[in-house]
């Protein structure tokens, strides 16, 4: 009935890239993203990192707890040019924040952690609708972030532009 | 009835097609038509998925007020399975072979496991499984809270039979394609490869990523 794997082999790089991406954007541009609306959010990388592994019968990378993306390893996958996998982000938008696993190759969020809820939340049914809110912004930054970037990465000068910077970020 | 859940693992499925409004008579009723039933005294090894409300977990009542989840609609399914516990079975059967002598054949171990369930398993209270979803009707967007297989399998079928439109899982191609990118770039997406970002120290130059060979390849059957 749901056909997971239909083209989800496929695609699931394009996620990984999304991911990485993501990183890029946050270490240049301090993770800012302007969405429709006028909606500012701000998405950075917590204490969780895992790379693709290149190929079938190469080992994956995970880095755990701390500052994972300040560590040498991460330098190192990034200029042999690894994908992220999974990483765990913080997300904010206003005075909530959100935190999470993405895996990239699926899009699928876990370990997710909704803002506290709302102070006027005074029953279940309040509390309720506080957080499907929240349960529904989180899903749909994921998706404005997610549309953000395939418009850069479909552009035809994708590679001689912000392939390109991303590229040099990379190898840095 | 507890507030909806505020932290764990979500996935996404989209839908084409309408479903009823869910605050309608005829959405209940489609939720009531594959209600849960229960197994509890079923005297085989069976599962049983069917939905509930957050307020109901037998199955037996829909109200519209039951699914109201804010935003959206609070759905959730529930699923009980039975099953002999491999433990009996290993010590009737250890008690059968020591009084024998010696082992039992197959058809005497099928014949013992089937004697076992008819006894046991009306005595045996299934396992409990409730799955909750946010459904959120304008945007054909629902959010499951489980990440098994079995349960996002299980869902999708439920989903299905109650409302007789397929769901798609949001996956990075199908989230692209819902995206507002544009006709020619939905169509490029469809094709698109991985970029070969550069491998510092390694053999390949430190500037510039690589377009997909597919598009090399191209572009060099272009020049010649």
């Amino acid at each position: 009935m749901i056909p997971e794997t239909k083209n989800a082999d496929t695609h699931g790089f394009l996620g990984e890239e999304f991911l990485t991406w993501l990183w890029f954007r946050w270490e240049s541009d301090g993770g800012e993203f302007t969405l429709s609306g006028g909606r500012v959010v701000g998405v950075a990388l917590d204490d969780f990192l895992a790379f693709a592994a290149p190929d079938e019968d190469s080992t994956e990378q995970t880095l755990r707890r701390g500052l994972p993306t300040r560590t040498a390893e991460a330098r190192i996958a990034l200029r042999q040019g690894s994908r992220l996998k999974k990483a765990r982000l913080l997300v904010a938008e206003g005075s909530r924040q959100w935190s999470a696993t993405l895996d990239a190759p699926t899009l699928a969020l876990s370990g997710v952690k909704l803002p506290e809820d709302a102070e006027e939340c005074e029953s279940d049914v309040d509390r309720t609708a506080d957080r499907a809110a929240n349960w529904l912004a989180l899903h749909e930054i994921v998706q404005a972030l997610y549309t953000q970037f395939l418009q850069q990465r479909l552009r035809p000068d994708y590679m001689k532009t912000a392939g390109e910077e991303q590229a040099r970020w990379m190898a840095s | 009835m507890a507030a909806i859940r505020r932290s764990g693992g979500v996935v996404a499925f989209f839908w084409a097609g309408k479903v009823p409004d869910p605050g309608s008579e005829s959405f209940c009723q489609a939720l009531a038509n594959r209600r849960f039933r229960t197994i509890e005294n079923a005297a085989s090894e069976e599962v049983s998925i069917g939905w509930v409300t957050p307020v109901d977990p037998t199955g037996d009542s829909f109200a519209a007020e039951d699914l109201d989840g804010g935003a959206g609609t609070w759905l959730r399914f529930r699923i009980d399975k039975k099953t002999l516990p491999k433990k009996w079975l290993q010590i009737h059967r250890d008690s059968a072979e020591k009084a024998k002598g010696k082992k039992l054949s197959a058809r005497e171990r099928r014949e013992l496991k089937d004697d076992l369930m008819e006894k046991l398993l009306p005595r045996v209270l299934p396992t409990i499984q409730l799955v909750d979803a946010l459904l959120f009707a304008e945007r054909r967007t629902v959010l499951l809270f489980a990440g098994s297989k079995a349960a996002r399998e299980a869902f999708g079928k439920l989903f299905f039979e109650s409302f007789s439109l397929p769901l798609e899982r949001g996956n990075p191609l199908q989230c692209g394609l819902r995206a507002d990118i544009g006709d020619s770039a939905r169509t490029l997406l469809e094709r698109l490869e991985p970029v070969r970002w550069p491998r510092v120290g390694g053999n390949e130059r430190a500037s510039g990523p690589r377009a997909p060979r597919a598009m090399q390849a191209a572009a060099e059957e272009g020049d010649a």
